[in-house]
């Protein structure tokens, strides 16, 4: 069926209003740009509407609309968008802006869980958390950005090794089809709505098929998220170490203790870019002087319990680190506030320019320090320069234990000036696609997102999987189509 | 120009940090909490400048109603600051001045600006009329006193204003502070010309004023309002404005701290004090206002959720005032206001700004809420 704009914008304005729909030009640029399209020197096109819908019916109701005129949708949470993952790649389509979606419908004590809308960020749930003495799962991600957009980026910075990254309980979903999908125990027609808190029910994970699915497989509208209780006694400890082999055993060891409540490790490059705020980085000598002071690889350990359980786990962290030859460093306060989750010090790390490119993988621990050495090398081969001083640039890397087992998820950073012209831009990206050339094909290192080139190369029968699971949800193929991660 | 600043627009991450503020969580975006889409907050406003930049779009009057909207209430520097450093006023402002010199400014901040060009005030009243505010009290004009005291074109013109201008002037005299006025000598201060982006305006202004201070004598200014407190304090000296500029708060603080003002009790109330974005986050000033309110017996103190570095605007700042861009509603940002006031049990809310008041002032009626809360300025509190 087909219609034209006007007549497809005054159905949306009769299901969301007038107010909340625009069509103008000046309302639709700000939705077509992240650091991602930036980094990728890559035109998006404007979508024709972009849509901010405030409840369930009307989310569903702009849904079904888009499959029967076939308009693409692209959904998008609270707006914090670095990866690519929310632009609208295809002509015409409905940016559905789910900001006006930010309410908490529940924080329930008993099963230490809060049941949120899209548009509810880390910082709003912390808050109502921690008055009923509950408070989020730590996350590498900073307050503003948004529990259900990070489940379907996959929650792959669990800067919690003892809760892992499984927060999500249950969801409830509008798929690509219309039809309203609920997990878990929140499944059930009979008594779902009194216990939407049990992920592992009725067979096959499918909240785990919305992690990391990008938002191809629907919108999440509700999700009942893990909380954890606040202990009568929370610290952060760090032992500084010289070298990253040892750093990294020390964390192997601490880590099978099973105490810990958080666990990391930084380079010295990313403890100072965390520590810097933007404007302190760009003052002459401010970082080299906390470089000077930073040891070369920091291990980051939260503990809580009792006073008495803290000053033990304190007491075995720290004769674990010391047999590896690491020693007590003091925590900064800015990389304290990392560790706690819903931070404003995790900016920084896209500091000082805010161009940064990403090779992420997880793999074992046992690889970590080579791959470390293959980023190393490639920035060095190919002459990448701090953008902040011109000398040769040292990468950033984080280390986070996965899932409790000696998989890590192993971050490192280029960072790079996204003014600069793109000839100065190639060097940055040459080294990005060697890097990944070689800790992908040799050491077997996962992505988390379902990068579509890197699907088809490396896991054609799991990229078939999950196409047709998608064209199951998505017949007549509207959610997310076009771009790098659409499973179409 | 736009293009100075490339880098800057360039390095916005499009993190969102400007849409929420940091520690309290709270929405603190004036102009996108009242329209929503990204194009009504600073992220969206950037990206309008990349825009432009890169040549996809041309500065029109199409985007006027998203950079206009903009109350200049710095709470997007606030978060992005210390995140980004992106710092996006700087860029919203420059937006500004290049719609002022390409003519494609909305006709409400053309007539705005016109009534300044015209009448030299937004009321379009007379200059006779300036010092009309302080008929029959006891000050004098400005003879070599310590302090000039101006009190700009709301306190010279709108009604609200002459009372808290008579207020504040009635306090000073208390606390035994030398000063005088300009009456119809004053001029506009061109705080809000400037943020409108009429700068070749601002600068005649400026320097009119720098030029007759001088001729004068005037050394020493104390301010009624935080915007021409702005404007003193951190544009003059770029024209050679070096004044010691205090606002009215600052002055009054330390007469209560040194004991030259004797304060009176009242009965008991609670009482929470909304921060002047240009007091405030503009010019780090949280304490004085504070210093003052505790140091009135009756008064108990409640604040806001979001306060001091993380207030909200009133919706008065960058010209909207008088322009009106960001319209009315229950959506306003006054009336937002008003409820988190309520919300804090107080039964008055204190400023120190007369464009918040009136615009509080307004929000209350607005809200029907007469009856659970009323508002003040600082000095009413003195008298």
């Amino acid at each position: 069926m087909k219609k034209d704009k006007d007549q497809i914008k005054q159905l949306l304005v009769s299901i969301v209003g007038q107010e909340n729909i625009s069509g103008e030009v000046p309302d639709l640029i700000p939705y077509i740009r992240d650091s991602y399209s930036t980094m990728m020197g890559r035109n998006i096109p404007l979508p024709d509407f972009v849509v901010m819908p405030e409840t369930v019916d009307e989310v569903q109701k702009i849904v079904l609309l888009a499959n029967d005129y076939l308009i693409p949708i692209y959904p998008r949470s609270i707006g914090v968008n670095i990866a690519g993952s929310a632009l609208p790649y295809k002509e015409g389509g409905i940016i559905l802006d789910l900001k006006r979606m930010n309410k908490i419908l529940e924080i329930n004590e008993d099963t230490m869980t809060a049941t949120i809308q899209p548009g509810v960020t880390w910082g709003q749930l912390r808050k109502e958390a921690n008055k009923k003495k509950l408070d989020i799962i730590p996350i590498g991600g900073p307050y503003q950005t948004s529990p259900v957009g990070n489940h379907l980026l996959t929650n792959i910075t669990p800067y919690s090794s003892k809760y892992h990254c499984d927060r999500a309980m249950t969801l409830k979903v509008i798929l690509p089809n219309g039809k309203i999908l609920r997990t878990g125990s929140w499944a059930s027609e009979h008594g779902g709505d009194a216990n939407p808190y049990f992920r592992y029910a009725y067979g096959p994970d499918i909240t785990g098929m919305f992690r990391g699915s990008l938002g191809n497989f629907g919108i999440i509208v509700e999700m009942v998220e893990r909380l954890r209780p606040v202990a009568p006694v929370e610290k952060e400890i760090a032992f500084g170490f010289k070298e990253l082999g040892p750093c990294l055993k020390a964390l192997q060891a601490i880590e099978r203790l099973e105490f810990t409540r958080t666990c990391q490790v930084y380079n010295n490059i990313l403890a100072a870019h965390l520590c810097l705020a933007p404007h302190r980085i760009k003052e002459p000598g401010e970082r080299e002087k906390l470089l000077a002071k930073l040891p070369p690889y920091q291990l980051g350990i939260g503990l809580g319990g009792t006073e008495e359980m803290v000053a033990l786990f304190e007491k075995i962290t720290a004769e674990e680190a010391g047999k590896r030859g690491g020693y007590s460093v003091p925590v900064e306060l800015e990389l304290e506030s990392v560790a706690k989750g819903a931070s404003r010090a995790i900016m920084h790390m896209y500091a000082p320019l805010s161009g940064f490119a990403a090779i992420i993988g997880c793999l074992p621990i046992t690889h970590v320090a080579e791959i470390n050495d293959i980023v190393k090398e490639a920035v060095k081969k190919y002459d990448v320069r701090d953008p902040l001083t011109g000398e040769p640039q040292e990468h950033e890397l984080i280390v986070i234990p996965y899932d409790r087992s000696s998989t890590v998820y192993v971050e490192q950073e280029i960072l790079y000036d996204p003014a600069a012209d793109r000839a100065t831009l190639e060097p940055v990206m040459q080294c990005l696609r060697e890097c990944y050339a070689k800790i992908v094909v040799q050491y077997g290192a996962s992505h988390t997102i379902p990068n579509k080139t890197l699907m088809k190369m490396l896991v054609p029968s799991y990229g078939e999987l999950l196409v047709n699971f998608k064209k199951m949800v998505d017949p007549n193929g509207i959610m997310l189509p076009g771009g790098p991660y659409s499973l179409e | 120009m736009l293009t100075d600043y490339r880098s800057t627009i360039y390095h916005c991450l499009k993190c969102g940090a400007c849409k929420q503020a940091f520690d309290i969580y709270m929405p603190i975006c004036p102009s996108g909490m009242k329209y929503g889409f990204d194009s009504h907050y600073a992220i969206g406003r950037i990206s309008l400048a990349r825009a432009i930049i890169d040549g996809e779009i041309n500065l029109d009057t199409a985007l006027m109603h998203r950079v206009y909207t903009c109350t200049h209430c710095g709470a997007c520097d606030e978060q992005c600051h210390d995140a980004v450093g992106v710092d996006p006023l700087r860029v919203i402002q420059e937006l500004k001045y290049e719609a002022v010199d390409k003519g494609l400014i909305p006709p409400e901040v053309r007539d705005y600006l016109k009534n300044m060009n015209v009448y030299g005030n937004p009321y379009m009243l007379p200059a006779e009329d300036r010092g009309k505010w302080s008929l029959n009290l006891d000050i004098k004009s400005f003879a070599h006193q310590e302090y000039l005291f101006y009190v700009g074109d709301m306190g010279s013109y709108d009604a609200l204003g002459q009372q808290i201008a008579r207020s504040v002037a009635k306090a000073l005299v208390a606390a035994g502070i030398s000063f005088g006025i300009l009456g119809d000598k004053e001029m506009t201060d061109g705080n809000e010309i400037n943020l409108v982006g009429e700068k070749g305006l601002y600068e005649y202004l400026a320097t009119a004023n720098i030029n007759l201070f001088k001729e004068l004598g005037i050394k020493k200014i104390i301010t009624l309002s935080p915007h021409a407190y702005n404007a003193f304090k951190n544009d003059y000296p770029a024209w050679g404005g070096d004044f010691e500029v205090q606002h009215y708060s600052q002055v009054l603080a330390q007469a209560i701290s040194n004991k030259k003002l004797k304060v009176k009790g009242i009965k008991k109330v609670k009482v929470t004090f909304h921060d002047p974005c240009f007091l405030g986050r503009h010019n780090k000033e949280y304490d004085a206002p504070r210093q003052i309110l505790k140091a009135i017996p009756g008064v108990e103190l409640v604040e806001m959720e979001r306060s001091r570095n993380n207030a909200l605007c009133c919706g008065g700042g960058g010209g909207n005032f008088f322009t009106d861009m960001l319209g009315s509603g229950t959506k306003s940002p006054s009336r937002i206001r008003v409820h988190e006031a309520i919300d804090t049990g107080a039964k008055i809310i204190a400023t120190t700004c007369p464009k918040c008041f009136n615009m509080l002032d307004d929000a209350i009626k607005a809200e029907n809420a007469e009856d659970q809360i009323t508002i003040k300025d600082l000095s009413q509190f003195l008298l």
